[in-house]
């Protein structure tokens, strides 16, 4: 048992946290964080990301990366992390869309998506749920019909949250709508560019100020070579590369910033003559987040192992999914409690501490155990897979 | 970052659950609850043959020459079959030794610990400890020439009765609270003066009051520096509560086992219960527990068998490990329904030495307060 870093990674996380010191500024982080959209300042770090070598250290070397483990990366996810970037500017196509491209795409598609992909020039946008296919997202029913050199496309997406700056929608419809087949078996995965005519972006604004979108398809010709992998196979690709989605966008050193900041005000303002962090309940509830932070970069470390190894992984990466997305809201409970009355001023307002962040993280946080999978559902794949309890539905 | 036990680790584990499931199953643990002694030698020195006892000393004292995180993989299957008697005391004795011990001390302790012919305990607890508090240390140990006499009342001293030497916590100078001053004393068992009264537990287990009326202890006997106790009890204690935290993920995790294999077999409105996603959380949250609690034990364990500072590491564990356990045990009770609930259910056996684990060594709110130091508030 090891829980230590090499020589060679630690001299990378160096490396990259100076880079970072100096290179991402709280502009770029804020384009990360609220899903507002990436703008110029975000896309030109992703480039200079890029350009020092930063990205794609885990990428195969034949297509613009480095060929080292995927620890790399999440040493990069966690330096970005600590210093409030959430991801990598452009995620969806770095950390979901580029390794199902490399697993299940042609080798035109590869050399077509993957070195841009690891230069940090474009972004994918997730095509999945559709108004009545969330949890069970096996039902979607957006359909597309083969035709002789593409494939036409009709129906509505939502809540696809990059759709507004990317240039490519990672698209997953039914193609085979046969009732005698599981759902599961009639879905195929396409990459569609979103200039293309027909396709129809509509914002849709969430509780915290984040942007996402409706997508509408009306007769959308999308060419067949941009079929990933096998026609009807869509559903089986997107769940083997659900593990490894998970252990890169539930990272639990996104969180220590938010416990930084709570320890740094409670030294910081005092009650009745005294600093807050003297009051024991202030202690002991910042102790319990600290303590759950600890343990859920355990938990996340454990199935990033298994990804690194290239060991099977079937509960452990929704595990981290679980822990930690309901770990984000008892922390930012926590911060709401230590900030009473100030903690509802948003970040405009006159009086509020921290730069409005807690606040801001507060509303962001109901969203946390319902996006990329509802806890309940998750709580499930855990019974099922981890504990091999017999399926609830 | 290695997730994976060695191969000898991995050994040591399968040797320990075939063992302790043949030997100690939970009809002979029931037995040992109500039994004066609360084990057999006849188990202790076959566990004694194996190794066990000498499994963290250094092979240069006839020792195995183990480290830590082997000894929390040791406890991790004992505490999965709740096994009754002195093994988990004088492991900890034993650990004090080493970190305090001179060498006449280890020559002539560690072998016979090792062999098995020695059982340590440690007397820690006084009355004035409402709470945890280890350096709230009243009894107290003056010098008289050669030697010192020691006054004073320990609670909570796990076999006592059977134990050949204690390792008293004794203040040879300066007030209850500080941490400067205290001495540890190896102190043997036949001395006159000491007087046994058991504390009787709704685990079944051995704790006793230890009186200490005039007992008359060597100087040599001292273990570590005088008045430095505090300093050499920190260590000691850390091992403890790690150790510890071990046994319970054993528990924890024989508690998740049984509940699965329950919800697997048990039908109502003509399903297994295991169907019902309100039975699957519960499981789920028992194994989510259950896996952060076992990575952050051998976290602790890696790391003090690397002499890297991890108060906090230790803290956290402690913290997360016993309020995990009681959750694990109050979710398996749930998902076992009434049968449960019955005294003859092994389940019974978990949920009362989780509690009695929850507040040794310092509970939550204890650790929690450590932590909070350690983040610099």
């Amino acid at each position: 048992m090891d829980f230590g870093y090499t020589e060679e990674e630690e001299k990378f996380r160096e490396r990259l946290a100076e880079f970072l010191d100096k290179n991402l500024t709280e502009e770029i982080a804020r384009q990360n964080w609220e899903d507002l959209g990436v703008g110029p300042e975000a896309r030109e770090f992703s480039l200079k990301l890029a350009a020092n070598g930063f990205l794609g250290l885990s990428w195969p070397k034949e297509y613009g990366g480095q060929g080292l483990p995927p620890t790399y990366d999440f040493i990069l996810l966690d330096e970005l992390g600590k210093r409030w970037g959430a991801h990598v500017p452009l995620d969806i196509g770095y950390t979901m869309v580029g390794p199902t491209i490399l697993r299940r795409g042609s080798e035109e598609l590869k050399r077509e998506f993957l070195p841009k992909i690891v230069d940090g020039e474009i972004e994918f946008c997730l095509g999945y749920t559709e108004p009545n296919a969330g949890s069970d997202l096996a039902s979607m029913q957006m359909r597309a019909v083969e035709g002789d050199d593409c494939f036409i496309v009709n129906g509505q997406k939502t809540f696809n949250t990059e759709c507004h700056y990317s240039e490519y929608h990672w698209l997953a419809v039914r193609t085979d709508p046969s009732p005698d087949i599981p759902k599961y078996k009639g879905i195929s995965l396409f990459i569609v560019d979103m200039d293309s005519p027909g396709i129809t972006v509509r914002p849709l604004w969430t509780m915290s100020g984040e942007r996402t979108n409706e997508v509408y398809y009306d007769d959308v010709k999308v060419p067949k070579k941009r079929m990933i992998g096998e026609k009807n196979r869509g559903f089986y690709y997107m769940m083997e590369a659900l593990g490894s989605e998970r252990n890169q966008v539930f990272v639990p050193g996104r969180l220590m910033p938010i416990l930084g900041d709570l320890v740094q005000y409670v030294k910081d303002t005092e009650y009745n003559g005294k600093p807050l962090s003297e009051d024991p309940l202030i202690r002991h509830r910042l102790a319990q987040a600290a303590i759950e932070l600890e343990v859920a970069g355990l938990l996340a470390d454990h199935s990033r192992w298994l990804e690194s190894n290239e060991l099977p992984m079937s509960y452990e990466p929704e595990i981290t999914k679980v822990f930690t997305s309901e770990l984000e809201q008892r922390l930012v409970d926590v911060g709401m409690q230590i900030l009473g009355l100030y903690g509802q001023l948003t970040e405009d307002s006159k009086w509020a501490p921290l730069r409005g962040r807690i606040s801001w993280y507060f509303l962001h946080s109901f969203m946390t155990t319902i996006g990329a999978g509802t806890s309940e559902v998750g709580r499930s794949v855990i019974a099922q897979r981890g504990l091999g309890l017999p399926r609830a539905y | 970052m290695d997730f994976n036990l060695t191969e000898e680790q991995k050994i040591l584990q399968k040797t320990a659950r075939d063992f302790l499931g043949a030997e100690c199953p939970s009809a002979f643990v029931r037995e040992m609850e109500t039994d004066e002694k609360g084990y057999t030698s006849e188990l202790w020195n076959k566990m004694a043959e194996l190794g066990w006892m000498a499994l963290v000393i250094p092979e240069e004292y006839e020792g195995v020459g183990g480290t830590l995180l082997d000894l929390t993989i040791m406890l991790e299957e004992m505490g999965g079959a709740c096994l009754p008697g002195p093994f988990f005391p004088t492991a900890v004795s034993c650990l004090g030794i080493m970190e305090a011990g001179d060498e006449g001390q280890m020559k002539e302790f560690l072998p016979r610990i090792g062999a098995g012919e020695l059982i340590l305990t440690l007397a820690l607890t006084e009355p004035l400890n409402t709470r945890y508090d280890p350096f709230l240390i009243a009894t107290r140990a003056e010098r008289k020439e050669d030697h010192y006499v020691i006054n004073g009342t320990k609670l909570f001293v796990p076999d006592a009765h059977v134990a050949d030497d204690f390792i008293c916590v004794a203040r040879t100078s300066g007030e209850p609270g500080s941490k400067e001053g205290i001495t540890l004393f190896l102190v043997d068992s036949k001395s006159s003066g000491i007087q046994l009264t058991p504390m009787k537990t709704f685990a079944g287990d051995k704790q006793f009051e230890v009186v200490f009326d005039a007992v008359k202890v060597p100087e040599g006997n001292i273990l570590g520096q005088l008045n430095q106790g505090g300093i050499h009890l920190e260590p000691i204690l850390q091992k403890a509560a790690v150790c510890k935290c071990a046994e319970m993920v054993g528990g924890a995790q024989k508690v998740l086992d049984m509940a699965t294999e329950y919800a697997k077999e048990r039908e109502q409105f003509g399903r297994p219960i295991g169907s019902f996603q309100a039975v699957q959380h519960h499981c789920s949250n028992m194994l989510m527990d259950i896996e952060g609690g076992r990575f952050i034990t051998y976290k602790a364990a890696w790391m003090l068998s690397r002499n890297i500072p991890c108060a906090k590491q230790v803290a956290t564990a402690k913290a997360w490990v016993s309020e995990a356990y009681k959750r694990v045990a109050g979710l398996g009770h749930q998902v076992l329904g009434a049968t449960g609930y019955m005294i003859e259910h092994d389940m019974t056996l978990y949920s009362r030495r989780a509690k009695l684990a929850e507040v040794a060594f310092g509970d939550a709110n204890f650790h929690r307060e450590a932590v909070a130091f350690e983040l610099g508030l």
